[in-house]
């Protein structure tokens, strides 16, 4: 029976240790492969998303020819186009447009959404519920919907074409009360007792607002001014309507798009086109790369508590 | 008194001289000043060109003062922006002939007065009259007649060993060298035309008097001809050397183009792309069985509109200037600087125009060429399918056929007209089908059926139950009208049944 038994023994040791020398190489290997497969896989993903970013931004400085051709990298480099852009075409009419519009619905925005968030955050008063449910159905709407009448309406106040500005501010802040959320959602995790304290102290509301809520809450301030901002700058459709073939009227996505309108002016725009691009990406990404920090905090801020 | 007597010849001789150039101009009453909008070409340039020709307008036109705003609008929107807000839009704006029809119905063109309409008839050429022509009116003032297609050709791939008029041979010569024949097809109906122009195919548009699309006469889905072009088509875009797009920058593809069939706004490019390697011609023959057909076109043009105006004086005004732009003398300065194709004949026929080689190949491919006239605005997206269509084929007479039918019915669709028929249970038919009633010269609707007995049946227009409560009912002896409306036939025997949509009535008599 021992015999039997070393023998069993014996006959399992060398069944074992190449098992134990498998599974240690499994693991390492397994972790080289799935990293090296991440990496690729991010490395497709980012070239995907970065090839139409690079592309615009080498045909900016393409100057021995002005239409889209069949290669990338420019065989002449220069800033013909950017100064082709600023002199030649309504490029810095456009970008102040984009940029009055940008700030000032930016700042009417701040002003409306923190107002109403705090109202709703901190205030209990009748038709409250009804007022968010009201507010809720009513984003559902798809905007889009009210474009043909909210033109008429604008075409009838003269705040078309030539008044285009002041019309599309009018139109970005108009509804931005609804979008009260996230800083809504922000305000409910300050504490209350803070509130309770000014209050006692003597402040009142307003007070308690400027003075102690708002110094807390700059993330959601930056989140909201940024987000406000955004809209506005990249908006295509509505600005389009709005200015109604006016170049005075047009912010920089209409105007730079009116250049590309037929197959001559695409030949004769195309690079001027990608190097508006490019001028329009930067204060958005300076923009961006100053505040992301407080963008996420605000983000993750607001979600804590919906 | 010293004054009076040297003030009064002054005024007078001042009112004389008034009176003198006021004729001169069609009137004084035209004097003022006028704040017009005008939408042109987005191309670099072109506003500016229109601004110094207002100018000169200003100073043939003495008392007349033009306060223009000019916006750069491509030709081939400007006509859905006008749609979309006829007051906000320019007063003067210029559009591809493609637009003429939608433009009429939506009210967004003034006719032309009857000396202008003379004036523009006497100085254009025939094809672009056509294009401004709605019913028996114009309403529009032609600007170029260069808006048609050819071949621009890379020398160097195309050499002179290849037959440059057989489509074939350059497709053959596209494929072995490595390079596209590239030609627009699944994504425009205005390229696809072309080869069914060229086996003689039509595709006719008629108007009623008020300008308004009414019929078409299509033969597209010809058996014969038809199915020529189809051929033609599938040998394009089957090739392996196809390439589906109409820019010369084409040419400097990875793969690059050896033809690229576009037209008069691609010449500019084109020269700087290929310089002394571009050759440009008119299109190429395709062979089909035994036969050879010239490549059709169609050529158009691009117009001057001006917006109704409310007031009578700054209509003609507008109508004044219009003429201005797109006389003779402007039409000149925009060859000269832009390369536009003239309408105007005698600028047409100057030397500089005729020299110029990418026009001497429209010019020359026009004879194989249909004017535009007035199309209805779905056609082009229901003719794009045909090449999609014809590329799903295996290429046999019986699949191309269906193709081009599958066509057809889509274009009946636009007119569809509902005949009148009999529904009811009087024979084999039941109450689910129409036996369809024959249509007389007169309008009216009339069969002659026969009729079993206890048979009930309603008379009706197309699968509309309502137009049977419309007609006033004038039946035989033998027939009734029974509780729920139906007609019910005591007698049987052979009845004619005529229905007059228009006088809304039904008259049954036996026969």
């Amino acid at each position: 029976m021992s015999e039997e038994l070393n023998q069993v023994v014996v006959e399992q040791v060398p069944v074992q240790k190449p098992k134990k020398e498998k599974r240690h190489m499994g693991i390492k290997a397994k972790r080289i492969i799935s990293n090296t497969f991440v990496y690729i896989l991010l490395v497709i993903m980012s070239i995907i998303w970065l090839a139409p970013f690079v592309c615009i931004v080498l045909q900016s400085f393409r100057c021995e020819s002005t239409w889209m051709t069949g290669y990338i990298i420019p065989k002449q480099w220069g800033f013909d186009n950017y100064v082709r852009l600023f002199t030649k075409t309504k490029f810095p009419r456009w970008f102040l447009n984009t940029t009055i519009i940008s700030i000032a619905t930016a700042a009417l925005q701040l002003i409306i959404i923190l107002c109403m968030s705090y109202t709703l955050s901190r205030l209990r008063f009748k038709g409250r519920k009804a007022l968010m449910n009201a507010m809720l159905v009513l984003g559902l709407f798809p905007g889009i919907l009210g474009m043909i009448i909210l033109y008429r309406i604008l075409a009838d106040l003269h705040l078309t074409q030539q008044n285009a500005i002041p019309g599309l501010i009018l139109v970005y802040t108009a509804s931005s009360g609804m979008g009260y959320y996230v800083s809504k959602g922000f305000f409910d995790t300050l504490p209350k007792s803070l509130d309770e304290a000014a209050r006692v102290d003597g402040a009142n509301r307003a007070q308690v607002l400027f003075k102690v809520i708002l110094p807390l809450s700059k993330p959601i301030i930056i989140y909201t001014l940024l987000t406000s901002f955004m809209g506005p700058w990249g908006d295509f459709v509505f600005a389009r309507y709005v200015s109604f073939g006016h170049s005075d009227g047009m912010n920089v996505a209409v105007g730079l798009q009116n250049m590309l309108g037929s197959a001559a002016s695409i030949n004769a725009n195309y690079t001027t086109f990608c190097a508006g691009g490019v001028i329009v990406a930067i204060p958005i990404t300076i923009l961006f790369m100053c505040l992301q920090k407080y963008y996420v905090e605000g983000v993750t801020g607001g979600a804590v508590k919906g | 008194m010293k004054l009076k007597k040297v003030l009064f010849p002054c005024a007078v001789a001042a009112l004389m001289l008034a009176g003198c150039t006021g004729q001169k101009q069609g009137g004084d009453n035209l004097k003022g000043t006028y704040n017009v909008t005008l939408w042109v070409s987005e191309v670099a340039g072109v506003a500016d060109q229109f601004r110094a020709q207002i100018r000169a307008f200003e100073a043939e036109n003495e008392g007349i003062k033009i306060v223009e705003t000019i916006e750069g609008v491509s030709e081939s929107s400007s006509a859905t922006q006008v749609l979309t807000d006829i007051d906000a839009a320019a007063d003067i704006y210029c559009f591809a002939q493609d637009q003429t029809a939608r433009l009429i119905e939506g009210g967004a063109l003034a006719k032309l007065g009857k000396a202008a309409a003379e004036q523009v008839k006497a100085e254009n050429d025939a094809g672009s009259i056509l294009a401004v022509t709605g019913g028996n009116d114009l309403y529009a003032y032609p600007l170029t007649s260069d808006n048609g297609y050819f071949m621009y050709y890379d020398k160097s791939v195309i050499t002179e060993d290849v037959d440059i008029t057989n489509f074939e041979a350059i497709l053959a010569k596209c494929e072995t060298s490595g390079h596209t024949f590239t030609m627009e097809a699944a994504g425009s109906a205005w390229y696809i035309a072309s080869w069914f122009f060229g086996t003689g195919c039509t595709s006719t548009w008629t108007t009623d008097n008020e300008g308004k699309i009414n019929g078409v006469v299509d033969t597209f889905n010809d058996p014969v001809k038809g199915l020529a072009a189809a051929k033609g088509l599938y040998k394009l875009v089957k090739s392996t050397a196809h390439k589906d797009n109409s820019s010369v920058a084409s040419f400097e593809d990875a793969t690059p183009a050896a033809v690229v069939v576009s037209g008069m706004w691609d010449y500019t490019t084109a020269s700087a792309i290929l310089g002394e390697n571009l050759g440009v011609a008119e299109l190429p023959y395709f062979h089909v069985g035994e036969e050879a057909y010239h490549l059709g076109s169609f050529s158009g043009n691009k117009l001057l509109g001006v917006k109704p105006q409310s007031d009578a004086k700054r209509a003609a005004v507008m109508s004044k200037l219009a003429l201005y732009l797109t006389g003779e003398k402007c039409q000149q300065e925009r060859f000269d600087e832009f390369a536009w194709g003239p309408s105007n004949k005698v600028v047409q026929n100057s030397e500089a125009v005729k020299a110029n080689p990418a026009l001497a190949a429209l010019a020359k491919q026009n004879q194989y060429g249909t004017p535009q006239g007035q199309i209805h605005g779905s056609w082009w997206d229901i003719a794009k399918v045909i090449a999609t269509d014809v590329k799903a084929t295996d290429g046999s007479d019986e699949q191309l056929q269906a193709a081009l039918d599958a066509y057809a019915a889509k274009l009946a669709d636009i007119f569809e007209v509902h005949p009148w028929g009999l529904v009811g249970n009087m024979a084999e038919s039941n109450w689910s089908t129409n036996i369809e009633m024959t249509l007389n010269a007169n309008g009216t609707w009339e069969i002659t059926y026969e009729f079993l007995a206890n048979a009930e049946f309603k008379v009706r227009c197309g699968g509309d139950w309502d137009s049977f409560a419309t007609l006033k009912l004038t039946l035989p002896e033998g027939m009734e009208q029974i509780e729920g409306g139906n007609i019910k036939v005591n007698t049987a025997g052979t009845y004619k049944v005529v229905v007059d949509p228009v006088a809304l009535t039904l008259v049954i008599t036996a026969q």
